[in-house]
């Protein structure tokens, strides 16, 4: 025996036991309250199409709300709770919102609660309270998910009888075949009707498609039919707030296959009549599979409901553990051969319906029944019903399939569909029914169980002008619950086309969307659910920079160090000695992540000055310059340095937030406008990592560990330091002297401890991302991601006179568009404050209330002198300069006044950076 | 756990290898310099001494000693160094497949994933080039910046995964 509790209490499981079965087996009828009404909810179905046994299990942040009862198997301490109800199950103060159930109907919200938008915040709070589901975990899960990939040639859904054999097909023919089942155990149907295929064919046919290489996934429902025959599968490796025996609770796999077949059979409606939502009213498959699978009766006295041949198998079943069948009610008017044998049996009776039932929160009591004119009351505590099938199309549907209308059957089967997909068995071919229109009162004929949607809902939906049978989805929220109409869908068609006097299929029907059951959230994230979905890109020195302990900040999916602080030193405090050491000595900081391309080729020329807005060509060997990329549409989107190393061979380098968008944009070039070229253009920003050394002495540093003289401003020279080769490329990003050396990133270790040797030794430091910020902006150089923002041209930024005058580049065509050239461009300038500190992000604003005209880009302290500067983005801001303005950040309650300048505050001339 | 273990490999010279004119005039000299045929596309050829993985309809992976294949390539292409941000991770033991399914894209399970074969693919996001090596072992070669993330994910995953 297996220990469970559900509300609390403990009881006792059999191995192999749902949640649902459990609790029938231990006499529980009332497992859960409705979603609107808070009527009284018990088991409906054996399957994961249940609509009313939403509980909650597992405790702290594996708990799982709104878990179908009939889909969790119980095992050793679990925990269970119902959902929706206050103070206890029995006791639900909510169900007093049954009673107002005539002003509750369809479209409530919106004829009650009109108004303004805060009034409905007051409302939503008791709405929220009153109505819902069970409650999300406020612990983060402890469990972990992962996904995969797979790939087959047959992917069978369902392994039902049609469904083991296909599988066992496809594989005998050599065929690499994946089988799913989203229940514990195979069989599906067999396991309620075994007959000539019983539980040995079950076990020997899986035995034979293992055997033959294919691969069985138990526990695991295809929730969604995608392009290209690509299925997602969920696979539950534990059991709702299970403890996962291998830390993963779930695998998300990703399918391709050859072909998909589906053999999800049907799923059985219940029928439409008053207080048909009952605990005590059960579809008939689940009765009998109560029966037959789990040895649990769920009633000792039993009428049975339908319009078909398949209910009379209940029936049988229910004789054979002794329950009494009270009676059989068989809508039908004419016998049918299956009803005449069961006739030498039990009480059947034709042309019969139920009208209504009684009973108390927990069970059944009576069934009010109509015999041809005759009102019957039969006690009862149990109602089985069969209103027929409804095939499993989702999967079909979501593939992009069509439908056919099957009148004997009165469902819709598959037809075609544009991906590789057929559907075998059940769902193909459904008993046929004797359609009859539900005949009791309106308002408590329930047709979606979980949203309390009745058919008075959809007569008043349609009396109010629904026609469309999305509007009356959408209206009535009928189909829109956690088992997404299952249950419902059908009977909802049924009576809007009954209203539109049209048949079932003109009446149109709701789209099928993934999943087909609910799925975890954390399910949808996979591994990347602990770190928010992406793996941190680890710089080459990254043990360096650890052991210093610095502020670490990330750029894009990379972590660089922001400051490294002192004794105490708060970001701001450390970012400015470090910055102040550049100014006056030294500084060395880690640029790694700069996107670097090597260039290589006959061509290598030709192709740098098409990706290039700048001139190259005429660069000499060991020499670089600055250059800028623009769009098609001649933005600017990129810039950086580019370098020749040797007579074909480039270095192009460029910001580090664009460097995934450049490596494609280069790869685009090169493949699609310039496949002609003799060039090589290879992404090698992770070959080298890169070093980079600023300040006044910042030569000296260098010389005395390469042992001759540095390369001049925008020169390059290949040497050694620490024995290991570099190349040193001379670029300044500070205003100071400066030097980036670039080493093969495997031997980057001794290259940077040399070179920190040195920069302390000259009274240097290392410096972060936060002081290069400082530098950079009383330099007045850009960034990508704030002055270059995609929306700026080369003369907006004031770069225009770098353009490469032959043309050729790409943007060049783009530039050309007269409305570059016209006034009201947002153009680059700098801000210095005369009152208050610049807020980063702030607006820009001639006076208090009135538009802005611009924004500021990035802000930092002067720091050497004191004040505040910033770098920003100015409506026709080149002509204002020394105009006096507002910035403003109403978000953070912040202002200043400015002066428009020039963007650059620190040695205009450049005599600094040029020794 | 399933039966795979993953190692990082020393690090080795690494290049691409990148042809962009006469094809067969240098398919033919690399063949009568090194003794065997440049390698078709998701295939590998060579030895441990020099092996080329072709992963792109024009680019290879060089592996090894790469000093004789600028003079092949003359004007015709191009060598380039990219061995220090690529680090090789060996993935050893039977359940190597199974393990590059996990946040994969590729069918690494295919029969026709065979020794020799290579394929550039994406796992958990991160491009990851892949070489079989024998029945029993598969090499990635893995960005450097990624390389610590990616081992984490694959132990973790080689735990999870059973049998």
């Amino acid at each position: 025996m297996i220990n469970f509790t559900f509300d609390g209490k403990t009881y006792q499981a059999e191995e192999g036991d749902t949640l649902a079965a459990a609790l029938l087996r231990n006499g529980i009828g009332l497992v859960g309250r409705s979603f609107k009404y808070h009527r009284p909810r018990g088991i409906m179905t054996a399957g994961v199409e249940e609509p009313n046994a939403l509980v909650t299990v597992g405790e702290g942040g594996r708990s799982e709300p709104n878990t179908r009862a009939t889909d969790v198997f119980v095992y050793e301490g679990l925990v269970a709770k119902s959902q929706n109800r206050w103070p206890n199950l029995a006791l639900d103060f909510g169900a007093v919102l049954g009673l107002a159930a005539p002003i509750l109907s369809a479209g409530f919200y919106y004829k009650t609660f009109f108004g303004s938008a805060k009034r409905w915040m007051f409302y939503e709070y008791f709405i929220r309270k009153a109505a819902g589901l069970g409650d999300a975990p406020t612990q983060a899960d402890p469990d972990r998910f992962s996904q995969r990939a797979a790939f087959c040639d047959v992917l069978v859904v369902g392994a039902g009888p049609a469904g083991l054999s296909a599988a066992l097909e496809a594989a005998e023919a050599g065929k690499r075949v994946i089988l799913v089942e989203q229940d514990a155990i195979l069989g599906a149907s067999l396991i309620r009707d075994p007959q000539t295929l019983n539980q040995a064919w079950i076990d020997a046919t899986a035995a034979r498609i293992t055997a033959l290489g294919a691969r069985i996934l138990m526990r695991t429902t295809a929730s969604g039919y995608w392009e290209h025959d690509l299925v997602t599968l969920t696979q539950r490796n534990a059991e709702p707030g299970q403890v996962p025996p291998t830390g993963i609770a779930q695998r998300l796999w990703h399918v391709r296959a050859g072909q998909v077949i589906l053999a999800t059979g049907s799923i059985e409606r219940p029928m439409t009549f008053a207080n048909n939502d009952r605990p005590g009213v059960m579809l008939s498959q689940a009765v009998r599979t109560y029966v037959r699978r789990f040895g649990v009766a769920p009633g000792k006295r039993v009428v049975i409901a339908t319009n078909n041949d398949d209910a009379y198998k209940t029936a049988h079943a229910l004789r054979e553990v002794g329950a009494e069948i009270v009676a059989i009610l068989d809508a039908r008017p004419e016998i049918s051969d299956v009803a005449r044998d069961a006739q030498l049996k039990f009480r059947v009776h034709t042309n019969s319906l139920p009208i209504s039932t009684k009973g108390a929160k927990h069970c059944l009591r009576s069934v009010e029944v109509d015999i041809w004119t005759e009102r019957v009351v039969y006690v009862a505590d149990l109602l089985a019903v069969s209103g027929g099938f409804t095939p499993v199309i989702h999967l079909h549907m979501q593939a992009g399939g069509t439908l056919d209308w099957n009148e004997a059957a009165q469902a819709f089967v598959p037809a075609k569909s544009r991906q590789n997909v057929t559907t075998i068995g059940g769902a193909t071919s459904p008993d046929p029914i004797f359609a009859v229109a539900p005949v009791s009162d309106p308002t408590k004929s329930f047709i979606d169980f979980q949203n309390d949607v009745t058919l008075a809902d959809v007569d008043l939906a349609w009396a109010e002008g629904y026609r469309s049978v999305e509007h009356l989805k959408r209206y009535t929220t009928l189909g829109m619950a956690t088992d997404q109409g299952k249950l419902s869908n059908m009977a909802a068609l049924g009576r809007l086309a009954e209203k539109q006097g049209v048949a079932i299929p003109e009446a149109g029907l709701t789209t099928f969307r993934p999943p087909y059951t609910p799925v975890t959230m954390g399910l949808l994230a996979g591994a990347g659910a602990k770190d928010g979905g992406a793996h941190v890109r680890r710089l080459a020195l990254y043990d360096l920079h650890a052991a210093k302990n610095p502020i670490w900040q990330p750029l894009g999916y990379w972590f660089r160090p922001r400051a490294y602080p002192i004794g105490g030193e708060t970001l701001a405090q450390a970012a400015l000695r470090e910055a102040n050491a550049v100014r006056s000595a030294v500084g060395m900081t880690d640029v790694s992540t700069l996107a670097k391309f090597e260039v290589s080729g006959p061509d290598a020329a030709a192709f740098l000055e098409i990706i290039c807005a700048t001139s190259v060509s005429k660069l000499a060997v060991g020499r670089g310059r600055y250059t800028f990329m623009l769009r098609e549409d001649g933005m600017v989107f990129d810039d950086g340095t580019v370098w020749r190393l040797a007579e074909n061979r480039y270095l192009l380098t460029s910001s580090t937030g664009g460097a995934d968008r450049m490596a494609t944009h280069i790869s685009y070039v090169r493949q699609y406008l310039c496949p002609h070229l003799r060039v090589s253009a290879v992404n090698v920003q992770e070959h080298y990592a890169g070093i980079a050394i600023a300040g006044p002495t910042a030569k000296a540093v260098l010389a005395s560990l390469i042992g001759e003289e540095p390369p001049r401003h925008m020169s390059t020279v290949a040497a050694k330091i620490a024995g290991v080769p570099v190349l040193v490329l001379a670029a300044s990003y500070s205003g100071d002297r400066a030097f980036e050396v670039y080493v093969e990133a495997t031997h980057a270790t001794p290259v940077w401890a040399a070179l920190e040797e040195a920069v302390t030794a000259k009274g240097g430091c290392l410096y972060g991302m936060e002081a290069m910020e400082f530098l950079r902006i009383e330099k007045g150089h850009l960034v990508v991601g704030g002055e270059i923002d995609g929306r700026m041209t080369p003369h907006d930024l004031a770069l225009d006179k770098m353009l490469n005058k032959a043309g050729g580049h790409i943007g060049a065509s783009g530039l050309s568009r007269p409305a570059f050239s016209e006034p009201g461009r947002p153009q680059l300038v700098g801000l210095e404050a005369i009152q208050g500190n610049i807020p980063e992000g702030s607006m820009l604003v001639t006076a208090e209330g009135e538009s802005p005209q611009g924004h500021v880009s990035a802000a930092a302290f002067r720091i050497v002198e004191s004040g505040s500067i910033a770098l920003g983005q100015l409506t026709d801001g080149f002509a204002r300069h020394g105009e006096e303005l507002i910035v403003t950040s109403p978000t953070r309650n912040q202002q200043a006044r400015v002066r428009v300048t020039a963007p650059h505050f620190y040695d205009t001339a450049g005599a600094r950076y040029r020794d | 756990m399933t039966d795979v273990t993953i190692t990082i490999l020393p690090a080795a010279p690494l290049h691409a290898l990148e042809i962009w004119s006469n094809p067969v005039a240098v398919a033919e000299r690399f063949k009568a310099a090194t003794g065997f045929a440049l390698p078709a596309m998701g295939r590998s050829r060579g030895s441990n001494t020099l092996r080329l993985i072709r992963y792109e309809p024009t680019v290879w992976l060089v592996e090894g000693d790469a000093s004789a294949l600028s003079n092949i390539l003359a004007n015709d292409g191009a060598l380039t160094a990219i061995g220090g941000g690529i680090v090789r991770v060996r993935l050893s033991g039977k359940g190597w497949r199974a393990l590059l399914m996990e946040g994969g894209v590729f069918d690494a399970e295919s029969p026709a994933f065979t020794p020799g074969s290579s394929a550039a693919t994406i796992i958990d996001h991160v491009a990851v080039r892949l070489h079989v090596v024998s029945d029993d072992a598969c090499d990635a070669y893995v960005p450097l910046s990624y390389s610590a993330g990616l081992m984490h994910f694959w132990e973790e995953a080689a735990r999870s995964l059973v049998g």
